[in-house]
Parts: C-alpha cells; sequence; structure tokens
C-alpha cells in the first residue's frame, strides 16, 4: 500500500491499517533488536579486546617513562615536566591505596576497623558477627547498613580509580606521540588556561556531576541492592544483621494470589484440634473442633487445587454462649467433608501482592485524571480568558496564580482541614441544615479520590493556563483566518486547530506530567494522607496513597526498606514503560523539535 | 450619515419588569451575532468571577480564621465573632533581639560594619538613582549591588534575632536560610549544566542526558534513607539538619537543567562563535555574553530555588527528625495541625501560615512575568 | 466564476485610523485583478475584506448578484492563500488540502479525486504524506495553493503569497501561477507590494496609496498613462527620472523647456493639454530611463550632465547622472554597441549628454501632482 492509497482511506480504515501494520511489524522489530543485542555484545567485545590490546601494546611499545606509569600513575607525566598532571594522578592513586588498605572504616563494635578492601569482601553476606551480650553490656555485631554502603563506595572508587588509570596510561600514550612528532606538550599553565576554555565543559560539570553521583547515583544503586535484601524492622542493624534474599521481595509484591485453600492442623490435646484455614481472598479462618477425623479429611481434600469451602451458623453453645458452626469442604480429590466447630476466629490479612495492584491501579487512575483533567481545563481557562472582548485579563489570572505563589503546605493543609469531618465545609452545610450528616470526603475512599482530583484541579488549573496562553499565542492567526475561510466553526476550529496543536507542542510536556503526577507527593500526603486506611489493604497502605506515598510510609512508619527499594524500582519501571511505549508509538513526541 | 439612518439608536431595551434583556433591532443577522457574543461573554464572566470566589475564598478564610480569638479548632462560621492578634503574638512569644550579638569579638565587629555600611551604601545608592541615568549599564550594576548588599544586610539583621526561646521565628529563620542558600547554590549549578549542555558538544553529552532521565524516573523518596546516613556520616542531621538540608537539596540539582537549557538553546550560536573569533574564552563567552541575555532564566530559576524549601516537609522532617531547633516552617507548622493539641494550634497555625505566604506571594507576584516565561518555554520545549 | 464588486468600501479601524476608504471597483468573472502598493496602501485590508476577514465600515461588496457585507467567509465562496502558507503543522499535506471539504462533509472519494487532481496540477504529488515542516518554502507554497484549488471556489485571493521566498523561486512561481491560472479559469484577486509581479500577472492593476486607489488600469495603461506623480514613480523599474521643466505655450503648440533645451510636443498630447486649458508653466517632467538616449558628445537638443554612478546589468549599463540644475537623473544604455573608448568615458566624474523623444514625456501639475496628460 503506498502512501496514497493510505491517505485516502477513511479514519477508522487509517487506524485500522496503522494497528496491522504495527502489530505485523513486531515480529521484524524483534528481530531487528534481537540482532541489534547480539550486535552490541560482539561490538563490546570486539572494543574490550581492543582494548586490552591497546593497553598491552602501550606498555611495550611505550619507553621506560610510560612503563613506570603503570604502576605509579602520574610518573610520566612528571617526568615529560607535565607536574600538574602527574601530581594529581599521584595524588589521586596514593589517596585511593590509603583508602583501600588502611583500617578507618568502623562497622561494628566488636570487630577493629576495617580496610576498603575487607568491606568489600564483606558484602558477600553483609556481616557475620550478631549483637551479643555480654554480661550486661550490649554489645552490637557487624552493621549490614554501613557494610553495604562502604562496600557501595568502594566500588564506586574502584570504578574511578580504574578509569582513572586508564586515563593515566592514555596520558602516556599520547604525550609519547606528541614528543615523537616534535611537537611541546602542554604546560600546567596551559592546563589551568584550557580549564577556562577547551576544556570549560569539565569545569562547569565538575561539582554537579559529583553531587549526583554521591547524592543521587550512589543511593539509588545501594536502595537497589537493599531491594534484594531483608532489611526491614525485623532486621534493623545495629542490633540486627539483614542479608542477601535474592528475588523474594518482587514475590512478595508481585506474586499472584494464592489460588489454593489451605489447611494446618494443631492438636490442641484433649481431643481437640484446631483448624487454620487459609481462604483463597487470603484470608485466615482459626475454627477449633473435636470431629479429628474430619479434621484430616478435610486438610487431605484442600491438596487439591479446585478445593472450596462454606460455612453456616448451627445454633449456639449453651455453655460459652458462642455460636457454632458447621463447614463443608468440597473437592476433587474425594468426597465432601462436613465438620462442626466450636470457636471461629477471622483475621482479615490482605497480600501485598493485592495491595500493590490497587495502589497501582489508583496511581495510574489519579496520575490519568490529574494530567489531562487540569490539561483540558486548564486549557478551557486560558481559552475563555484570552478571548476577545474579555476585560481584566491579567486580574483573573493574578487570581488564579495565587494557588501557585502560596506554598502548598499552607493552602493543601488548610483546605484539607476544610474538607475535614468538623471541618468548615460540612459545619456551614449543617448549619444551613443542607446536610445532617458531615460528608465523608476524607473518610470514604471514593469521597477522598473525588475530592483529591477536584482539589487538584484547583492547584493545577492555573499552571496550565499559564502554559496554555503562552502557546495559544503563538498560534499564527492565519492558521484560524484559513480555517474561517475554509468553513470551520468555532467548535471545529477548537478540535481542529486548537486542540492538536497544544496536542503537538506540548506532548512533551504531557508525558513529563503524567509520570510527575505518578510521583505527586504533596498532594496526596498534604491532602489525605492516603487515608482513609482500607481493611483489604496490606502494609498500612491508605485507599488514597500513590506508590510514592505508600514507599514513604514504608520508609518513615514501617521501616520496611526492603519492600520500600522493591517499590521504588517497579515506580521506575511503571515509569520507564509509558516513557518507552510514548516515545515509540506516539510520533509527536518524537517529532516535536521538527515542529518548532 | 448614511449609516446613521441604517441603525436605530437604541438596540436594545432593558425590560425592566421582567428583567430580561430584549433585542428588538430589525437588522436580524448582524444583531444576533452581536447579541450571542454578548451571551458568551457575560457567561464567561460568570464563570471567572465563579472560579475567583473559588480560587481566593481558601486564602480569605485561612486570613480570617489567624484573626480569631475563640478557640478550638475549625469552626462553621468564617467571620470571625471574636477578633484577636493573640495568635500572631504567639508566634513572636520569646523573641529577642539584640545587637550584642552581632559585636561578640573583633572579626565579627570588622565584618559587621563592614557589611552594615556596604550595605546601607548600597541600598542608598539604589533609592538615590537618578531615573535620567544615561547609562543603563551602571543601573544595572547599581540593581545588583544593592541586591548583593540587602541581602547581607538581610543575614546580619538575622544574627540578631535571638530565636532560642521561639519556635515560629526560629523556623522562619531556618527556612529563610536555607532558602537563600538554594537560591545562589542551586543556580549555580543549574546554570552550569544547562549551558554546558545546550552550548558544548563533548564526548559524553549524550550520556549525561539520558543517564539523567534514567535517574529522574526513580522516585524521590526512595533514596530518603541512604541520604539520611550520608548526612549522619557529616554530622548534617537533627542539630545540623539546616546544613544538612542545603547540601541535599543542592548536590543533585544540576539534575533540573531542561527548562534554561530550551532557553540556551533559543540564544543563536552565532553570538557564541563571534565572541570566540574576537578572542574570548568559552569561560568568557558564558560570562559576558551568554548571562547578560539570560536574566530571565537565571531570575527564574533563582525564583524556583527560594521557593522551594517553604514547602519541603518530607525530607526535612525525616533530617531534624525529634530535633524542633532544626526544623523548618513547613515541618514545624505541620506538627501544629497534627499535633494532639490540634484544637489549641489550629488558628496559629494559620497565623504562620499568613506570614509565611505574605513574603513569598508578594516576590511570586513580582517576578510572575519571568515565571510564566519560564514555565511555558519549558513546557513547549520538553 | 463569479464577479466581485466593490462600492464606496471604506474601512475604520477602532482606532479611528482609516485604512481603505472610496474603494470602487468591479471586477469581472475570470479577471486577474493585482492590488499593489507600497505596505501600509491597504490592498492587504481591502482584500481581508473581501475574504470576510475585516467587517466592513461602509459601502457594499458584492460576490456575483449577492452582497456579502455580512456573510460568513466560508459561505462567500472564495478561498484564499495566505503571505505565511498558513498550513496546518500537525496534519499531511493531503490532509491540509482536504481539511475545508472534509469541513464541509464531502464525500471521502471526491474529496480524494480534488486533492490528487490539484496534486498533479502542482507537481506535489509525491508529498502528499508529508508533514508541511517536510517541504521546502516554494513546495509549502504549492501546497498552500493546492489547498484553494480543491475547493473550486469562484473567487481567488492571494495574499502576497510569493514574499517569503527567494528571489529565483520567486520568478518561477510567477511563472507557475500564470500557468496555474490558465488551467483553473476562475476570477484571482492578488495583492502584491511588487510592481513586477503585478505588471506580469495581471490583466488588470489597481494601484492603491494611502487607503486611495489611484489608478486601475491594463499593465500597458498604467505604464504608458500614469496618472499621477506616484503611480509614475510606483510603476516602472528602474524608477522614472523627474525634472523640473517650463511648459510653454506658443498659440495651440506646446514645448518643454529645460536646462536649456527646448523639446516640442506631438499632437496628440498638444490636445489634451489644449483640452485643459494649460496655460505657460512650471511642471515636473518624467522621463523614463528606458527612454532617453545617451549621447557622448553635445550636439543640439542634448543635456549636459556628469555620471556619479555606473551600473553594469549585463545587458545594459544604469547609469546615475546628475544634471548642472542638481536633478538626479537615471539613463539606460545597452551594451552590445559600446566600442571600449566609450565604454572608458563612463567612469565616475566624465561628461556625458542625454536625450529623449518628446513622444516619451509624461506632465505633472507640481501642486496637484496629477498627470496633465491624462
Amino acid at each position: 500500500m503506498n502512501d496514497l492509497d493510505f491517505l485516502r482511506l477513511s479514519k477508522p480504515q487509517k487506524l485500522l491499517h496503522k494497528l496491522k501494520t504495527a502489530i505485523l511489524g513486531i515480529p521484524g522489530k524483534l528481530l531487528g533488536s534481537l540482532k541489534g543485542l547480539v550486535m552490541w555484545f560482539v561490538n563490546l567485545f570486539k572494543g574490550i579486546g581492543h582494548f586490552l590490546a591497546d593497553l598491552v601494546m602501550t606498555y611495550v611499545r611505550g619507553d621506560w617513562k610510560t612503563k613506570i606509569s603503570y604502576t605509579v600513575m602520574g610518573f610520566g607525566s612528571m617526568a615529560r615536566g607535565q607536574w600538574l598532571r602527574g601530581v594529581m594522578f599521584f595524588v589521586f592513586q596514593t589517596l585511593f591505596n590509603m583508602y583501600l588498605f588502611m583500617p578507618i572504616l568502623k562497622i561494628s563494635e566488636s570487630r577493629e576497623p576495617l580496610c576498603g578492601l575487607n568491606v568489600v569482601t564483606l558484602l558477600a553476606n553483609l556481616g557475620t558477627v550478631e549483637t551479643a551480650k555480654k554480661g550486661r553490656v550490649t554489645v552490637y555485631g557487624d552493621n549490614s547498613f554501613l557494610i553495604l554502603l562502604y562496600g557501595v563506595l568502594t566500588l564506586f572508587l574502584i570504578v574511578a580509580f580504574l578509569y582513572t588509570w586508564y586515563v593515566n596510561v592514555k596520558q602516556n600514550k599520547i604525550s609519547e606521540q606528541i614528543l615523537k612528532s616534535g611537537k611541546k606538550l602542554k604546560t600546567a599553565k596551559d592546563d589551568m588556561a584550557s580549564m577556562l576554555d577547551s576544556q570549560f565543559h569539565k569545569t562547569l560539570l565538575a561539582i554537579p556531576t559529583a553531587g549526583v553521583t554521591m547524592f543521587t547515583i550512589l543511593p539509588i544503586i545501594f536502595m537497589i541492592l537493599v531491594a534484594f535484601t531483608n532489611y526491614d524492622n525485623q532486621h534493623q542493624p545495629p542490633q540486627k544483621l539483614f542479608t542477601w534474599v535474592g528475588f523474594e521481595n518482587f514475590q512478595t509484591l508481585l506474586s499472584a494470589e494464592s489460588n489454593d485453600l489451605g489447611v494446618d492442623i494443631t492438636d490442641k490435646g484433649n481431643g481437640t484440634v484446631t483448624l487454620t484455614i487459609t481462604a483463597k481472598d487470603g484470608d485466615i479462618i482459626t475454627v477449633d473442633t473435636t470431629d479429628v477425623a474430619a479434621a484430616q479429611a478435610a486438610d487431605a481434600l484442600a491438596v487439591d487445587s479446585s478445593a472450596e469451602f462454606s460455612f453456616e451458623t448451627i445454633g449456639t453453645n449453651a455453655e460459652t454462649g458462642k455460636d457454632n458452626y458447621r463447614l463443608t469442604f468440597t473437592g476433587d480429590a474425594g468426597e465432601p467433608v462436613t465438620l462442626e466447630a466450636t470457636s471461629w476466629l477471622y483475621v482479615s490479612t490482605p497480600s501485598f501482592s493485592h495491595t500493590f495492584k490497587q495502589v497501582l491501579l489508583w496511581t495510574l487512575i489519579w496520575a490519568f485524571f490529574a494530567t489531562f483533567l487540569n490539561y483540558f481545563l486548564g486549557m478551557l481557562v486560558a481559552i475563555m480568558i484570552n478571548k476577545k472582548g474579555i476585560k481584566f485579563k491579567k486580574m483573573w489570572r493574578t487570581i488564579l496564580v495565587m494557588t501557585i505563589a502560596i506554598p502548598q503546605f499552607i493552602s493543601l493543609l488548610y483546605v484539607s482541614k476544610m474538607f475535614a469531618a468538623d471541618g468548615l465545609i460540612n459545619g456551614m452545610l449543617m448549619n444551613w441544615g443542607w446536610i445532617t450528616e458531615p460528608l465523608p470526603f476524607w473518610t470514604n475512599a471514593n469521597w477522598a479520590r473525588v475530592t483529591i482530583i477536584g482539589i487538584n484541579v484547583w492547584i493545577g488549573i492555573p499552571y496550565l493556563m499559564l502554559i496554555a496562553t503562552g502557546i495559544l499565542m503563538n498560534i499564527p492567526a492565519d492558521l484560524y483566518e484559513s480555517a474561517r475561510i475554509d468553513g470551520a466553526n468555532a467548535f471545529q476550529t477548537y478540535m481542529k486547530i486548537t486542540l492538536p496543536y497544544m496536542l503537538f507542542v506540548t506532548g512533551p510536556y504531557l508525558l513529563t506530567s503524567f509520570t510527575g503526577n505518578i510521583n505527586n507527593f504533596n498532594v496526596i500526603f498534604l491532602l489525605s494522607g492516603g487515608k482513609p486506611l482500607g481493611m483489604d489493604l496490606a502494609g498500612n497502605a491508605g485507599n488514597t496513597d500513590l506508590l510514592i506515598t505508600w514507599l514513604y510510609k514504608m520508609t518513615v512508619t514501617d521501616s520496611n526498606y526492603k519492600l520500600a527499594a522493591v517499590m521504588g524500582i517497579l515506580v521506575f519501571v511503571v515509569c520507564a514503560v509509558i516513557n518507552l511505549v510514548v516515545y515509540n508509538f506516539i510520533p509527536s513526541v518524537k517529532n516535536e523539535e521538527d515542529f518548532q | 450619515m448614511a449609516k446613521k439612518n441604517n441603525i436605530p439608536e437604541v438596540d436594545i431595551i432593558v425590560d425592566e419588569k421582567a428583567g430580561v434583556i430584549r433585542e428588538v433591532e430589525p437588522d436580524k443577522k448582524l444583531r444576533s451575532k452581536k447579541g450571542h457574543e454578548r451571551r458568551v461573554n457575560g457567561a464567561i464572566y460568570a464563570i471567572l468571577i465563579l472560579m475567583s470566589i473559588i480560587w481566593l475564598c481558601p486564602f480569605v478564610f485561612l486570613v480570617l480564621q489567624s484573626f480569631r480569638g475563640e478557640s478550638g479548632g475549625q469552626v462553621a462560621y468564617v467571620i470571625p465573632k471574636q477578633w484577636t492578634l493573640d495568635n500572631y503574638a504567639f508566634l513572636f512569644q520569646g523573641v529577642g533581639f539584640s545587637l550584642q550579638t552581632l559585636v561578640k569579638d573583633l572579626p565579627n565587629i570588622i565584618l559587621t560594619v563592614i557589611t552594615n555600611v556596604l550595605g546601607i551604601w548600597g541600598m542608598v545608592a539604589f533609592l538615590r538613582r537618578k531615573p535620567k541615568n544615561p547609562i543603563e549599564k551602571t543601573k544595572g550594576n547599581l540593581k545588583a549591588a544593592a541586591l548583593v548588599f540587602g541581602v547581607l544586610l538581610l543575614i546580619n539583621f538575622m544574627r540578631c534575632v535571638d530565636s532560642t526561646n521561639c519556635d515560629f521565628v526560629r523556623w522562619f529563620m531556618n527556612t529563610l536560610t536555607i532558602a537563600l542558600f538554594c537560591a545562589v547554590i542551586q543556580t549555580v549549578m543549574v546554570l552550569s549544566v544547562s549551558y554546558t549542555l545546550s552550548r558544548m558538544r563533548f564526548k559524553g553529552r549524550k550520556l549525561i542526558m539520558n543517564v539523567v532521565l534514567v535517574l529522574g524516573m526513580f522516585p524521590g523518596f526512595l533514596t530518603m534513607i541512604v541520604l539520611y546516613y550520608l548526612l549522619k556520616m557529616f554530622g548534617l542531621t537533627q542539630a545540623g539538619a539546616v546544613p544538612g538540608l542545603i547540601l541535599i537539596s543542592c548536590a543533585s540539582s544540576g539534575m533540573g537543567y531542561y527548562i534554561s537549557k530550551g532557553f540556551f538553546d533559543t540564544i543563536p550560536k552565532s553570538l557564541d562563535e563571534s565572541a570566540r573569533i574576537d578572542g574570548a574564552t568559552r569561560f568568557q563567552v558564558f560570562l559576558k555574553i551568554i548571562m547578560p541575555m539570560a536574566k530571565p532564566i537565571v531570575i527564574y530559576t533563582i525564583l524556583m530555588a527560594f521557593m522551594g524549601p517553604w514547602g519541603d516537609y518530607v525530607f526535612a522532617s525525616y533530617v531534624a527528625f525529634g530535633h524542633k531547633a532544626s526544623y523548618n516552617v513547613a515541618v514545624g507548622l505541620y506538627r501544629w495541625v497534627n499535633t494532639n493539641d490540634y484544637q489549641g494550634y489550629f488558628t496559629r497555625f494559620c497565623a504562620g501560615g499568613v506570614l509565611v505566604a505574605i513574603p513569598i506571594t508578594v516576590l511570586f507576584m513580582a517576578l510572575q512575568k519571568y515565571y510564566v516565561e519560564g514555565v511555558t518555554g519549558g513546557a513547549v520545549k520538553g | 466564476m463569479a464577479s466581485v464588486t466593490l462600492e464606496g468600501v471604506k474601512k475604520i479601524y477602532d482606532n479611528k485610523v482609516v485604512a481603505v476608504q472610496e474603494f470602487n471597483l468591479e471586477i469581472k468573472d475570470k479577471e486577474f485583478v493585482v492590488f499593489v502598493g507600497p505596505s501600509g496602501c491597504g490592498k492587504s485590508t481591502t482584500l481581508r475584506m473581501i475574504a470576510g476577514l475585516e467587517d466592513i465600515s461602509e459601502g457594499t461588496l458584492k460576490i456575483g448578484d449577492r452582497v456579502v457585507n455580512d456573510v460568513e467567509p466560508k459561505d462567500r465562496d472564495i478561498a484564499m492563500v495566505f503571505q505565511n502558507y498558513a498550513l496546518y503543522p500537525h496534519i499531511s499535506v493531503y490532509e491540509n488540502m482536504a481539511f475545508s471539504l472534509r469541513i464541509r462533509k464531502m464525500d471521502n472519494e471526491e474529496i480524494h479525486r480534488r486533492v490528487c487532481q490539484a496534486a498533479e496540477i502542482l507537481g506535489i504529488t509525491q508529498y502528499l504524506a508529508r508533514k508541511p515542516k517536510a517541504l521546502s518554502g516554494g513546495q509549502r507554497q504549492r501546497v498552500a495553493i493546492g489547498r484553494a484549488i480543491v475547493r473550486e471556489p469562484a473567487v481567488f485571493l492571494m495574499d502576497e503569497p510569493l514574499s517569503n521566498l527567494d528571489a529565483k523561486l520567486r520568478n518561477q512561481m510567477r511563472a507557475e501561477i500564470i500557468l496555474l491560472r490558465k488551467r483553473i479559469d476562475t476570477t484571482f484577486i492578488y495583492v502584491t507590494h511588487d510592481q513586477t509581479e503585478a505588471m506580469t500577472l495581471g490583466d488588470r492593476i489597481v494601484i492603491m496609496k494611502d487607503g486611495f486607489i489611484q489608478q486601475v488600469g491594463t499593465p500597458q495603461e498604467v505604464f504608458d498613462t500614469p496618472r499621477n506623480l506616484f503611480v509614475a514613480g510606483f510603476i516602472g523599474s528602474p524608477q522614472m527620472n523627474f525634472l523640473k521643466a517650463k511648459l510653454v505655450r506658443t498659440g495651440d503648440k506646446y514645448a518643454v523647456e529645460l536646462l536649456g533645451t527646448s523639446v516640442a510636443l506631438e499632437d496628440a498630447k498638444c490636445k489634451k493639454l489644449l483640452e485643459k486649458n494649460v496655460q505657460t508653466k512650471e511642471v515636473i517632467m518624467g522621463v523614463r530611463p528606458e527612454h532617453t538616449v545617451v549621447r557622448f558628445d553635445g550636439s543640439d537638443n542634448a543635456i549636459e550632465s556628469t555620471i556619479s554612478v555606473n551600473e553594469m546589468m549585463g545587458s545594459e549599463l544604469h547609469l546615475h547622472v546628475n544634471t548642472i540644475a542638481g536633478d538626479r537623473v537615471i539613463l539606460r544604455l545597452p551594451t552590445i554597441d559600446l566600442t571600449d573608448e566609450q565604454r572608458a568615458q563612463l567612469s565616475y566624474g566624465n561628461k556625458l549628454y542625454f536625450s529623449f523623444a518628446s513622444k516619451v514625456v509624461h506632465l505633472f501639475d507640481p501642486e496637484t501632482e496629477e498627470s496633465l496628460l491624462f
């Protein structure tokens, strides 16, 4: 199908065709990326090969100054008169060696300080010495947290050292070539001058890069590693060690909910057994029964995945005043089993994986509304204010912008209180006699969700209004005139010109805004704090919690660092997937730069 | 003259009894078009007025509540029955102002004298500058000088305030300190990074941008605990939370380079090239050509960096945990409305909120132009 | 296919600025009319009034027999090509051209037919799937025209469509517009500030200045008999030379005297002057550079001058010379027959003589600036 044939199709046909080609293209694309991957690895190995060969050849062909530089960094540079570079290399090497081999890192009360190299070896199991009591004194054992932290830091330093060492070797090679060709080497003064000229980018980027490495990259790598440990409130250094557990935490959050009925029997003696039934929704029911044989039969029956159970109340025990129950187990593995129980204990234990799904769903719904509702309403407001014939444009804008100017912790906290059960809104409505009970703005899950989205509109519209105003002004007037001559009415003009233009120009913004809203901590935290809490949600999660606020709760309230770390990784994955999909399937985002 | 005959002098009559506007214009087509226009505009005004009320009400309520004399948390009416300034008085309880702290030792005295003299001189020079002064540059320099000296004066003033016994003033000072430092350091960081990535082409440029993109997708609070321990290593938590917060908020600020990079991208490259042909180093190009042109984005960056700390609750509360003297306003006031004595502190929270909001809002409104430029540019360029 | 009639059309903006007034013009069906004039003369405003993008303050506008003063642009059966093309950047060339048809809910097949046909006429078929951004200036211009063609409008409006193109492309597109006009035979109204475009394209030219029509006529008419000083100066390149002169009447005969020479006017001119009963008076005399005759020696009736600038155009020379009275005159001299000696004489500061025939003389009243020969 050529371009022209495609163009003549009607809209649904076009969509269908695009979809078809996209789906048909998947195998080819996959093959392509597979090929790409293979080539990448091939090139990588080739590159490594070249790199090593280059190192060896530099050594073999180099003069004695170069050769010594392989072990004493900066020697070559100093010997060739570039003392500034040489000294810097040398100092770096010395400091690094000191860090690596001098015992300066205190990771345990019961151990002497360790050197950097030792800490790296401890990374294998994050400490071995447990906290112990010597008489009345508690002697803390290894601090797994510090081991991991120092370990990662050391690995960073080792990578940095290797890179610097490589630069040092390369310097020698380059210097030799320059000298051979009869030119002069750069002096220290030249080096200093180049920092403000040809090497100015390095000067400008040095501090920001160091800051980001130390306070963003290092911590993120640390937390990614934590996701593979059992670091939580049960394993909190320095009292307790924590260690590697593999993908266990990911399973906790992501595993499918159990489909099996679980039955456990514990003998209480005097002819009674306790039956612990794990229901399919994760709830746990504990019953006592004297019918041991039936209990065992139920246990046997529960092996089969199709097993189910039901119950009914059968009168009250005259002695204890409690209800008696009859439980019926059915399954493919045998005949149905009926047993009578004298006690009943119901515990709801929502699973993390269930909670994660709930919270993720709400996070996506929230991000969708927070982005697009604000976007369209903001654009609408901008169009209204900018309409010809509307006066006091500046005043309207200034009033709306108030919500941006005033710090959110004031405005949102106050508004949150306004909507509380004893707050202004409910109070006034009750005074006027419109309602008798307070409206459950923060206590009912769905009310809370709607209220949050509504208040977010209050916060978000002005921002979008400003952006939309700027872009609307930039739409060339002749586009509208042309459309007018072509016969488009106001609505058509909006749908066919204003809106596509806006979407086109703000495509990338919408994307960042969407991922930004996934991580929009302030609004949720200050308004509802994630409440109301849900019976069916694990880990203190509330019905309005986003992944990010839940992560915050896990870190601050529950000290459940391992799951917080997993969640952080999952948030990253969600954002990355959305970004990848949008970049690959929506061309306007890619072509945005051409459009300007 | 012909025109006058066509259009009757009264084309719209207000029917007072019915209270509606009735059109009595024979040239129906033209008139109905205008009437339609009028109705649309009327509807828009109605919506805008309604919106303005919704937008302003919470703030008006907040101010009114801060003057409320009756005790208790929230009440079901807006206008206080009893007006009072007690809530504000409470905020400043125990605050002292001692000039002695300024002049405790010799270096202090010298520093104080110099900064004060320079500060006053700068202010006076700024105020006395003649509007007719023909040299624009002098005016700009004076303005900049006045700003620097104004900040110096402010710092001196801050040193005089003894807030040992007054929580709110202490928190306010903490936040102001953080905000001032952030405004300077973050701006330098952001501008360095954005300028470099916009103007210079070097190996690893794309890599840096991609790494920043990837890092940005990790949620910010993920690493809170690690940062806490890192700060603890340097003794910058609890009592040292203020410098700790400055360090944390500035260290990674270079990652927020997008908007100013977008701005630098719009400055023609030929300017750089011409300056380099004239013999300027890259540093000189940056300082003498680009920076003066980048005034809007510099102000935008400063504004954003300055406003950030005023709303920072999460990390501030984590780092300063349990150490009241290190709180910032957000942490302090948040705790006021979430304490057990919420009933007693609600109106005080309102008063504190008003005092924090006023300077920030005034500053924002004054620099609104730059903010709008920044956000629209940022949105368009992504 | 329709005529366009403007009667006493006037445009006053809100700030009381009068952009166009006393605009009376009848454009015949299938005529190509060009509005030309310096920027700010009201030509674009007039076009936009015809399009319906500006309200008409006074007067009536008819397209065909219908008064369209208050008719929406879309109902006027017009199409317009904008100076900046006004292509919708977010949709393909094809969709750009189909836009107005889709708005009119036209049948899909019919849209396709029209778009393809227009694309073929303009030679942009291979670009149909592209976005406007991916086209060059000339291609975009074609798309803009194509968008107008598919409408099959009764009146085709073009607002300085070539002014954003470079000189070479402009010449090429100009020729294409002439061809286009032959293929789609409809009424064209074309606005430009470039007199060459006006002369080459228009069946008739409307020359405007300060909101008033100065002259309406075929290219030949406005070139040969400009009605006033402005038109005379505006049409033709290089510009017409203006010299202070004295018109002398002797009986029924007239002669022009200047710089010691006297040129007797031929009968046709004398008759016109007689009709107006013009007496002996000071006048402004206009002579087009191409009508001057350059002489290397000062024979009789030749005017002496000094060369100040010598512009080499290839096939001809443009010589800027100063007369003794200080008037600056441009002379045109074909290069083909020049000898080396003559060439050598044509350098700065040298003396040069020129003369002109009475046939080519234009005479203007210094006060009213109106032509005395119109």
